[in-house]
């Protein structure tokens, strides 16, 4: 009976999330912002790139004067540019639209700037004088080196790729980095995403009081635990939406949106530190939900809740402070408390399991200790919504909630009446 | 009668250092209709929370079927609190078919049991309306559903006919007494004192966070005497030892007999003493006249509490009214 009502409050708090405008209105907002940053990149890679090859057709004209002697008018016909007499003239010309844009070649182009003036086109087309500036000066160049390999390498094109070893076997590097950091960067996601929606879960209850109705027809554990599972179903969600420009982008655009930064090295999945990151993930996120609850419980309204927000908030930061320490010397006595006290320990120990250097043991006592203050704070959320949330408009007293003991001691020593 | 369905002995609750309810003891036995009376703030919301768990008593026994209230013990228990509250951004239907699962129905039952239960109280096509769109009346009908569901074994309604008019009023009467009639033990606070005469088999009277009266309504009246005397006269009236003066105005008064003595008796004293009687009645004593006996002097000055109406009817509708 309980197991299926967890089963029906999970359901139920997950869909009638899920179904309001409001949630994907937010939700869908950040993969929008998103697409639109990606698709403000493609536009400008694709002006850059194709500049030259549009200049080809002749779309502007150009005068240059080149002091460093390195491009020949040959060179300078291929872009349609014609010599100028003087840099004075050259920028006279486009003052007056004689021409569209004057290049200053410098005497030394590889210390001094290319100075390039042109008639103002608005912000795109704008971009196009400087990349046909670009476009002719390599040009110049790699016809003096005289070989496209010797300038490409020179263009530092050439391709590295970096084996390392722990021992005889292969250790990944940054590729085997980032899939335990992933975890981290979920749990930062979950929490900033959700926390509000934590602090404010046991609010509309008390709000539109249906405490009551609901204290008698389900244990409370359940309903917190089911309100918990809910929420981390919806911050799933809610990263798979955000996430999913990002996928889209790379299984649909690989070659638009060639972003250095999302070329990631071949990723080692080590199934050890997956395990801890995951372990750490759900403690982490079961810690903090459950003590969000718990303050939501004690507070009326959700404005003196949101006041518990900051201090929270804080307190998964604060190891990022200390991030260089946390990854240069993990032994240190602070990285060492930061590890082990509650709410420090899941970004530490995440960060530490990112970088290799949590033993097992330390991930093991980490992953016990989450659990268990997950549960300890459960069991308070638990007691302080049960005989808080009727206080419907003052705050708990959460030393009388706590203080109450199992339920009618006087029951344990009946009266020896018969009826 | 069988088993006692709810069970209540010393019972004490207090809240910091004041005492809101003081050595309570009742039973409601199984398949009865129990009226649970008193004026406001004498504590009646506060024993059916701690009978619920929903506060911790601070000593005495609260039973449910033999043992302590626990949701989880599949007590079928229908309670309508008096703080009233669903959630209100969702769909009446998804609302109704969550608490019928709550309680242990199927999805599809619950589902179209609702759906009969809105058609039955003319909320059929505001089904799949959010609930904060309806009226606070019809919130009150989709309340009184949920509290209904799944067959309860006990009933326990705080202040039911609150918030509802005439009409629905006789709707949620029939309702109860549909429950009861298949089976139900009802416990029902409320203020109106004809529908307790008309459904309750039992009621206890509680003043002071304590039992005034405790008994079948006839129990109940004869320990107030029994009978009222209703009486048209010109002259003031004498006092005596066998009755009581309720109501006194310049031409009419209400006196409650407070012992054995015939009512002719009476009646010959007061036209010994020189009343012009007029008209003279004798009726049974109705639980809303014990009702302003016992807390009449509730608003008195010095004492405090709000006022608020109490039931309905007759000479009776003509005097102050006083703290219900
Ligand atoms: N949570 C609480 N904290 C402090 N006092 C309370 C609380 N609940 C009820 N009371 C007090 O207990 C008394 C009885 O209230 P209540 O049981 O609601 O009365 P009734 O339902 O009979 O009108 C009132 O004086 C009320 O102010
Ligand atoms: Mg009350």
């Amino acid at each position: 009976m309980a197991q299926h009502n967890l089963g029906t409050v999970v359901s139920f708090e997950f869909i009638r999330t899920v179904t309001k405008g409001r949630f994907w209105i937010g939700t869908l907002s950040v993969p929008i912002i998103i697409a639109v940053v990606f698709g403000l990149i493609f536009l400008s890679n694709s002006t850059t790139d194709t500049a030259a090859a549009a200049q080809k057709s002749a779309q502007f004209s150009i005068s240059y004067t080149d002091a460093s002697g390195l491009i020949t008018a040959q060179d300078a016909a291929l872009f349609g540019a014609t010599a100028a007499d003087s840099p004075d003239a050259g920028i006279q010309a486009v003052q007056s639209g004689a021409v569209d844009a004057y290049f200053d070649y410098p005497a030394h182009p590889e210390t001094t700037a290319v100075l390039v003036h042109g008639a103002d086109k608005g912000i795109f087309e704008n971009g196009k004088y400087a990349a046909v500036a670009q476009a002719t000066l390599t040009h110049a160049v790699e016809q003096r080196i005289g070989s496209p390999q010797l300038s490409a390498l020179a263009a530092g094109k050439a391709q590295i790729e970096t084996v390392t070893y722990d021992g005889a076997k292969e250790s990944g590097g940054l590729g085997s980095v980032i899939p335990p950091l992933f975890f981290l960067v979920i749990f930062y996601g979950l929490i900033v995403l959700l926390a509000g929606q934590m602090l404010n879960s046991t609010l509309e209850e008390k709000e539109n009081r249906v405490t009551e109705m609901i204290l008698t027809t389900l244990k409370p554990t359940t309903l917190i635990a089911g309100k918990v599972i809910a929420l981390f179903a919806i911050g799933l969600v809610q990263m798979l939406v955000f996430l999913s420009p990002i996928v889209i982008g790379r299984l649909f655009f690989p070659k638009e949106l060639s972003l250095t930064a999302l070329d990631l090295p071949p990723l080692i999945l080590d199934p050890v530190r997956m395990t801890i990151g995951l372990l750490i993930l759900v403690g982490g996120f079961a810690l903090f939900t459950t003590t969000l609850v718990a303050i939501g419980a004690v507070m009326p309204t959700a404005k003196e809740a949101g006041n518990f927000m900051g201090v929270m908030m804080a307190l998964i930061f604060v190891p990022f402070y200390a991030v260089a320490l946390v990854v240069s010397d993990p032994q240190s006595v602070i990285v060492q408390i930061f590890t082990f006290f509650p709410f420090s320990a899941p970004v530490t120990a995440l960060l530490r399991n990112g970088f290799g250097s949590l033993s097992v043991l330390e991930a093991g006592i980490v992953i016990v200790i989450l659990f268990v203050g997950a549960a300890v704070m459960l069991r308070l959320a638990v007691r302080l919504f049960q005989y808080g949330s009727i206080s419907y408009t003052s705050k708990v007293n959460i030393r009388t909630a706590l203080r109450a003991g199992p339920r009618h001691p006087a029951a344990v020593k009946p009266p020896t009446t018969g009826r | 009668m069988g088993e006692a369905r709810v069970h209540i002995s010393g019972f004490r609750m207090d809240f910091g250092d004041t005492t809101v309810v003081r050595d309570l003891s009742f039973d409601v036995q199984a398949g009865e209709t129990f009226g649970f009376l008193g004026s406001n703030g004498s504590g009646k919301t506060t024993t059916i929370r701690a009978l619920l768990g929903i506060y911790e008593p601070t000593a005495g026994i609260l039973h449910i079927n033999g043992r302590d209230f626990k949701p989880e013990h599949g007590d079928r228990l229908g309670y309508l609190p008096e703080e009233r509250g669903l959630y209100k951004k969702e769909k009446v239907i998804d609302i109704m078919t969550y608490f019928g699962r709550l309680k242990g129905m199927e999805r599809r039952t619950a589902k179209r049991w609702s759906l009969e239960y809105l058609d039955r109280v003319a909320l059929a096509d505001r089904a799949t309306a959010v609930l904060d769109k309806l009226s606070s009346g019809q919130q009150q009908k989709v309340q009184l559903g949920v509290t209904i569901m799944n067959n309860p074994e006990l009933l326990i309604l705080d202040e039911p006919t609150k918030g509802f008019d005439p009409v629905n009023r006789r709707l949620l009467m029939d309702i109860i007494a549909e429950q009861k009639q298949g089976g139900a033990t009802v416990v029902m606070v409320t203020h109106q004192m004809e529908e307790v005469e008309r459904l309750c088999d039992r009621v206890i009277l509680l003043k002071d966070g304590t039992a005034e009266a405790y008994g079948t309504i006839d129990e109940v009246q004869n320990k107030y005497g029994g009978r009222i005397i209703r009486i048209r006269h010109t002259g003031p009236l004498p006092r005596s030892p066998h009755y009581e003066v309720m109501l006194e105005e310049t031409n009419y008064s209400e006196l409650s007999i407070t012992d054995a003595t015939d009512e002719a008796v009476i009646l010959k004293d007061l036209i010994d003493a020189g009343v012009t009687v007029r008209s003279f009645t004798t009726t049974k004593i109705s639980l809303e006249d014990i009702f302003i006996r016992v807390y009449g002097d509730q608003n008195k000055p010095s004492t405090s509490g709000s006022a608020g109406a109490a039931g309905s009817g007759g000479p009776a509708a003509s005097r102050p009214r006083q703290g219900v």
